[in-house]
């Protein structure tokens, strides 16, 4: 819209007029636009948006107030003028109720025209000054309703449960989340909630009811399924009005099942780490009390028997604990991991001669498979190491007098695979499954006499897979047994 | 003389009872696992029973003590444990299990020794 000149529709029939009035407005700078019938008036007046559209009341197709009429309809914001030399009461009040700004009657001066026509103009501004404040508000209004969604979004899907309560005991608002954390089929809204929940949270809900705080908030965990099988966070804190008044109370609820299992297990550790280390030391302390009591007739022969094995059980104390300090600094991340270019072999030349005594003590056969140009592994030297230490001790430790360990090198897509076999003394099915779980040693009458910590291989599947590989067993009862282990060269 | 048949997984721990037992004049059976240990019982009828808890095969202990109590009501046992402090859970003389006495090890000469000569009384 031109702010100083309006564009204008002129419907008129009488051929002379229309021309003369067009030049008149086209001489004081106005945009016009004619249309000769009611007809086209209508759909010129539809297709553009006109400022002012003066209206010939008396057309032969179609009359002014139905032109008016239609234009009003779809631009309700043009200010329309009829113009008449009929006027007549009945005429004026149509006119007006169908939405005409005013009258013109004919025959009319130039001035008085341009006069309506700045008034209409003027009304015309107002009009539309109105409409864009109403899309303003309707734009406001719609997003106080996006926003009021986009909160319940985020609230239903929250993982943890939200319910609120009013100071009735009645919920307010919940959200799905709430459903599976209370183990509740369903709930409605206003349903009074204080009875259904478990009574350590409703024990909270009272407290901030009796003291009306308004800053406390309280938390509680309870049982919800038995047997820890689901275990939630309650934390209930108040809700107040605007003014600061106790509205009522909020209730958010977290599933801590998984949390509770880890601390669970950690303790589960702990006993078994603190029985492991007991045996041996209480086995230590019983040769000790005998040693050092006069009473005791023991042949010097016999007293040096227990020294060694005193020895012995206290080393396997020493290992558990050598053990456990590669858990705790792998699972802290303490040391820092150096990789550098590997040959594998060599680590397993090593290892062979660290474990040559024993090796020789069964008379064992070594067999070595390898393929030829075998590629460097990147790795830390201490992790490969003890991870092959521990396979080749193993067959060591649980094969037969005579027995052979097969040591394989392969090359598999981007794996090095390497496969330890023993002809010892097997694993059943039952104990493969827990061979690689923490403190897990099979128990039958060829390991009692093995000392182990229970550790060895699950700090070895540790460090495999902290280096991206895989390790996995087969085995079969009193044959023999063999760990493949895959790792990635690239 | 009275005969005590000691069942403890752990070797040094039968060699060490053993040693304390005969030590003091008693007649000393052992046996490693609790299938022996059942047999060795019922073959030669004890006077005393000293019976490991042995934590690592499941209630193997508690269960044979249970076996022992049933068939065999009237030998009184003494268990040996090391698990009750570590765990927090200390037994009473028949809750939860059926024996007569328990000791933590490590065990000293003379604890062991008091306990086994007021079972026999």
């Amino acid at each position: 819209m031109d702010n100083n000149y309006p564009k204008i529709l002129l419907v008129e029939d009488e051929k002379g007029l229309r021309i003369g009035t067009e030049r008149l407005l086209t001489r004081k700078g106005h945009s016009v636009k004619s249309a000769e019938n009611g007809t086209d008036g209508i759909k010129l007046g539809l297709a553009e948006d006109f400022d002012i559209a003066l209206i010939d009341y008396k057309m032969p197709d179609v009359d002014g107030l139905q032109v008016l009429k239609e234009i009003k309809s779809k631009k309700p914001s043009t200010v329309c003028f009829i113009v008449t030399a009929y006027a007549s009461y009945e005429t004026a009040i149509e006119a007006t109720r169908l939405g005409a700004f005013n009258y013109i009657l004919k025959p009319f001066t130039p001035e008085e025209l341009l006069h309506q026509i700045e008034k209409g103009f003027k009304q015309r501004k107002l009009l539309l000054e109105a409409e864009q404040l109403r899309i303003e508000r309707e734009k406001n209004l719609l997003e106080i309703a996006h926003e009021k969604s986009r909160l319940n979004t985020i609230i239903e899907s929250i993982s943890s449960g939200v319910l609120l309560i009013n100071r009735e005991g009645k919920v307010v608002y919940f959200n799905k989340a709430c459903l599976n954390k209370l183990h509740l089929e369903k709930l409605e809204i206003e349903d009074y909630i204080l009875d259904k929940l478990p009574i350590q949270i409703t024990e909270l809900v009272n407290k901030i009811f009796n003291n009306h705080t308004v800053h406390k908030s309280y938390t509680t965990e309870v049982e919800i399924i038995p047997n820890g099988e689901l275990i939630i966070d309650a934390t209930c804190s108040p809700v107040p009005h605007p003014d600061g008044t106790f509205a009522g109370v909020v209730v958010v609820l977290k599933n801590i099942t998984g949390l509770k299992k880890i601390e669970q297990l950690k303790s589960q550790f702990v006993s078994m780490v603190a029985h492991e280390m007991k045996t041996p030391l209480a086995a230590v302390l019983g040769y000790l009390d005998i040693l050092v009591d006069p009473n005791m007739n023991v042949t010097q022969e016999k007293r040096t028997e227990y020294l060694n094995r005193s020895a012995l059980r206290l080393k396997s104390s020493l290992d558990l604990v050598n053990d456990l300090l590669d858990i705790s600094r792998m699972e802290m991340s303490t040391k820092k991991r150096e990789i550098e270019n590997i040959r594998i072999n060599e680590i397993i030349n090593n290892s062979l001669d660290v474990l040559e005594l024993e090796i020789n003590k069964k008379s064992l056969t070594i067999e070595k498979k390898y393929v030829e140009n075998l590629p460097e592994l990147k790795i830390d030297r201490d992790e490969v190491t003890k991870i092959i230490n521990n396979l080749i001790s193993n067959a060591v430790k649980y094969n037969n007098v005579n027995g052979k360990i097969t040591i394989s090198l392969n090359i598999e897509n981007n794996f090095i695979i390497l496969i330890v076999e023993d002809t010892g003394i097997g694993i059943n099915a039952d104990d493969q499954a827990k061979l690689f779980q923490q403190f897990f040693r099979a128990k039958n009458k060829q390991t009692r006499a093995i000392s182990g910590t229970g550790l060895g291989l699950s700090i070895a599947k540790k460090l495999i897979e902290a280096n991206h590989g895989k390790i996995s067993v087969e085995s079969v009862y009193k044959q023999g047994t063999k760990f493949i282990v895959h790792f990635p060269f690239k | 003389m009275a005969l005590i048949a000691v069942i403890d997984d752990d070797p040094d721990i039968l060699e060490a009872s053993t040693l304390i037992l005969e030590a003091n004049g008693y007649q000393v059976i052992t046996a490693n696992n609790p299938t022996t240990g059942y047999d060795v019982v019922k073959e030669k009828n004890p006077d005393l029973i000293i019976l490991d808890v042995m934590m690592d095969e499941a209630d193997d202990g508690f269960f044979l003590a249970q076996k022992f109590k049933k068939e065999m009501a009237k030998i009184p046992i003494l268990m040996y444990t090391s698990i009750s402090k570590t765990i927090g859970m200390q037994f009473g003389a028949n809750e939860l299990v059926p024996v007569d006495d328990f000791v933590e090890k490590p065990i000293s000469s003379e604890e062991l020794i008091q306990k086994v000569k007021s079972l026999l009384n």
